[in-house]
């Protein structure tokens, strides 16, 4: 059983920027259009600073930049199930096509790398880690920013962030109807801000349950904008029991 | 903005850098043809001479060997790039 504090969060998916676009999707959770071309338009970058971020790491960027203070040093968690999987193809594509690797593409195709871009954009020196899991990576993630927590770190960022695979991997990819990204700053229960709400995250046996119908990120957007205060996630033989505390 | 006018293959070379590099917010007329493309210049940076010399290859079937003395010559603006794709052409055109 692990409890934080969401300080603060960050969310985006095509056509879905601003917290009012949320909440109009938190009370009519729906799929959102993704023709894999709309990102986050990272202006707080310079252009040249933007030439090697890819759709997801813009995501992950765009969600996670104003979570941070400047200056402030926070341990970093990435989680993605399936990582830059547009990218993964072309890859694939121009060795079976016999074509030279891009060497920016071939340097970014390990799946630390968008934690690294954001230590170098960032400044940020302390730990980081880039996870992937199941369909519950989400909780996962946030397991690995509660034990930064701790260790000691007064705040941690952990965002999870998926992209709409291409058509080349429909049959294998089932739990990404459109792309997202969803940052959350965790603080501890007992700190001194007051802002943001306390959740307490418990691993049962799972009981066969169907799987949520949405990302578990989205979801968890979805119940902490519609005020839930219990729900369920369930992967397999894991259930993963959510209640507010505060 | 009174920069130097550019050549046609100076252009074409700029357009190629910006599309190749996914310079954002430039154009081709942006990049001055004598403007260093790295360090202190445009600031481009090691991975994207790799980059670069793969494009050129792509582009204009030019090769450069890794040990090739003259690659930093050739790299380092718009201009000099269009120089060394214009020698090679006359090279292969001979």
């Amino acid at each position: 059983m692990i409890a934080f504090r969401v300080e603060d969060w960050r969310a985006w998916a095509p056509g879905l920027e601003s917290t009012a676009d949320w909440q109009d999707w938190a009370r009519a959770p729906h799929a959102m259009p993704d023709d894999a071309q709309a990102q986050p338009a990272c202006g707080f970058l310079p252009a040249l600073q933007r030439r090697r971020l890819g759709r997801l790491a813009r995501m992950t960027l765009e969600t996670a930049w104003p979570l941070c203070g400047e200056g402030e040093q926070l341990p970093f968690v990435f989680g993605s199930r399936h990582g830059e999987t547009p990218q993964t193809l072309t890859l694939l594509s121009d060795i079976v096509d016999g074509q030279p690797l891009s060497p920016t593409q071939f340097g970014l195709s390990v799946h630390n790398a968008i934690a690294g871009q954001w230590s170098i954009l960032r400044g940020q020196r302390g730990e980081s880690a880039a996870i992937a899991g199941e369909a519950d990576t989400f909780e996962h993630a946030l397991l690995e920013g509660v034990l930064q927590l701790a260790a000691g770190a007064p705040s941690a960022l952990v965002v999870v962030a998926e992209e709409l695979p291409p058509p080349a991997y429909a049959q294998w990819i089932a739990d990404v109807p459109f792309s997202y990204a969803v940052a959350l700053r965790l603080g501890k229960t007992d700190a001194t801000t007051s802002a943001g709400s306390d959740w307490r995250l418990e691993q049962a046996r799972g009981d066969g349950a169907t799987p949520c119908a949405w990302p578990h990120a989205l979801d968890f957007v979805r119940a902490l904008l519609a005020g839930e205060n219990t729900f369920q996630h369930t992967w397999k033989a894991r259930r993963w029991n959510w209640q507010r505390i505060r | 903005m009174n920069a130097p006018a550019h050549s046609a293959l100076e252009l074409e070379i700029a357009q190629l850098v910006i599309d190749t590099l996914n310079l954002e917010d430039l154009a081709a007329a942006d990049i001055p043809p004598s403007q260093p493309l790295f360090g202190d210049g445009l600031g481009l940076d090691s991975v994207d001479a790799l980059e670069l010399a793969l494009a050129l290859q792509k582009h204009y079937d030019i090769r450069i060997a890794s040990d090739d003395k003259d690659a930093r010559h050739h790299f380092a603006s718009v201009a000099s790039l269009a120089a060394f794709v214009a020698s090679q052409r006359a090279v292969c055109a001979d």
